[in-house]
């Protein structure tokens, strides 16, 4: 009879401290500005453009081969004409971030990636820009300090 | 009329629950006692060894994240990269090193806090699984301010490591191995003299220290039958030799030492840590090496002491960018051909016991 209180004390005890866990499609965890999410190409404010450079570092060091960069033009009129990222084989090493000059690639603490068909995962130029708009998925994400 | 008895083959798994894996055990029973058990693996082979051939040097540190053990991913970067830094010649700087060693051995605690969790709820305990995890989310958030990752970091590149430790990080580490000390009491308090677990594990699986030697069986598998084997100790790399730790061994090479043996390890693991963080000298975190960078024609091996064992990588290279082969001796492989000598004798139930208490990672033994 006695254990039985003390180990319904105990229950009574741990339910009111706080929670470890989290209701998540309710509430959603912060992620460290360093996460790797998804990649996007942000828009430079001062030119309306991304920063890309076309050089061709990402798609060299990438290990899993799932960038596709192409371009049309020569000297200062050489735009992208494609920039696809296949996320299905992405493997969120950071390399092209890394090697990227300019910081034109970059990553975005979003880390729902998932999606009902796999053709969706095909990211190109229009898909990486709109997701550097920050469309942050929980609170103090996009520019916050460490949580 | 005399009965007859005879022999029964029992499939267990590719698909089972307690496999961790995909593993499948062919278990030849007599009644319900073991008479011998074949695994059979190669249900997660990923060819990473041979993947490594294609890609570049540097690439490779995003291969041997995943395509070996994927609970120590950190640890399977650091040995790679120590391989390359050996074949080419690199010196990293101190504080990488450091660096190194603080989040190996914080993945040591979270593949242990792992295995506890998963092998206590095969023997029944549930609580404990709960306890383990609720640890090893605050490791994985340690991780993931520093690398970005949370299980693939590719945080270690050869000649140091990516980024530099964030402002106030050093004490958020110290304060949770503050916290996490008292946790580990109480694994111990929850199963050590816990009448079930003690039937369950005490002198169930035995191997001997010869035997255990002859299948080559390392880390705490080993250790728990007596054989006084750590890399760190016996042949240290980055800054082991520096450091003041312990190696728990024990005789009895039962289910039970060897759990005693990685509870022993987590306290040690965090003896290291407290002390890397104290020693951690400023400077440089990062030798300049190139992206593109060609290893000189040579080999190098070099074995690291992983949290299930002896983990060895031996590259060769003809002067290219890539490795022109690549050897990966992978402990649970060794640990698990262990098992047939443990397993003879005991019970069907006990299969389980024993499978879980050698910790391995299907692929790690496939790669």
């Amino acid at each position: 009879m006695t254990a039985l209180a003390t180990g319904l004390g105990l229950t009574f005890r741990v339910m009111l401290r706080r929670k470890v866990t989290v209701k998540y499609p309710l509430e959603r965890l912060d992620v460290s500005n360093r996460f790797h999410g998804l990649l996007a190409l942000p828009i430079d404010p001062e030119t309306g453009n991304d920063r890309c450079i076309i050089c061709f570092q990402c798609e060299r060091i990438c290990p899993d081969r799932c960038i596709h960069i192409e371009a049309e033009g020569k000297g200062k009129e050489r735009v992208l004409t494609r920039f696809d990222i296949e996320m299905d084989k992405c493997c969120y090493c950071g390399y092209c971030v890394e090697v990227c000059p300019t910081e034109a690639i970059v990553f975005v603490p979003h880390y729902e990636a998932s999606i009902y068909h796999r053709g969706r995962l095909l990211y190109d130029l229009d898909d990486l820009r709109r997701s550097a708009p920050k469309e942050p998925i929980a609170r103090g994400i996009v520019g916050g300090g460490p949580r | 009329m005399a009965l007859r008895t005879e022999e029964l083959m029992l499939n267990m798994g590719p698909q089972h629950p307690s496999t961790h894996g995909v593993l499948r055990l062919i278990v030849t029973l007599d009644g319900e006692n073991i008479v011998d058990v074949q695994p059979d693996i190669g249900y997660l082979h990923s060819s990473v060894e041979k993947m490594m051939e294609h890609r570049t040097y540097v690439q490779n540190v995003a291969l041997v994240d995943r395509g070996m053990d994927y609970l120590i991913a950190l640890n399977n970067e650091e040995v790679y990269c120590l391989a390359v830094e050996r074949l080419a010649g690199i010196q990293p700087p101190e504080r990488a090193r450091y660096i190194r060693v603080i989040f190996s051995e914080l993945n040591r605690i979270a593949s242990h806090l792992v295995w506890l969790g998963t092998w206590a709820i095969d023997l029944g305990a549930t609580t404990v699984f709960l306890w383990c995890f609720r640890e090893r989310e605050m490791i994985l958030d340690l991780f993931e301010k520093v690398t970005g990752g949370r299980l693939h970091h590719v945080y270690f590149r050869i000649g140091g490591v990516y980024a530099d430790l964030p402002e106030g990080w050093v004490e958020e580490c110290g304060a949770f191995l503050e916290y996490f000390l008292p946790r580990v009491d109480e694994y111990d308090q929850l199963l050590t003299e816990n009448p079930i677990f003690l039937a369950r594990t005490r002198g169930v699986g035995k191997i001997s220290r010869a035997d255990a030697i002859a299948m080559g069986a390392s880390g705490p598998v080993g250790r728990a039958s007596g054989v006084a084997y750590d890399v760190r100790k016996a042949a240290p790399y980055e800054v082991y030799d520096r450091m003041e730790f312990e190696v728990p061994v024990l005789e009895d090479g039962d289910c039970f030492a060897r759990y005693l043996v990685r509870l022993a390890e987590m306290r040690q693991a965090v003896r290291i840590i407290r002390q890397a963080l104290r020693a951690l000298p400023g400077g440089e975190i990062r030798t300049r090496v190139p992206m593109t960078m060609k290893a000189p024609r040579g080999e190098a091996y070099v074995h690291t002491e992983s949290p299930r064992g002896d983990l060895g990588i031996h590259i060769v290279s003809d002067g290219a960018e890539t490795p022109y082969r690549v050897k990966i001796r992978a402990p649970s492989f060794n640990n698990l051909y262990a098992l047939t000598e443990m397993m003879k004798g005991w019970k069907v139930a006990d299969v389980i016991a024993i499978l879980g208490s050698i910790d391995i990672v299907l692929s790690d033994v496939d790669r």
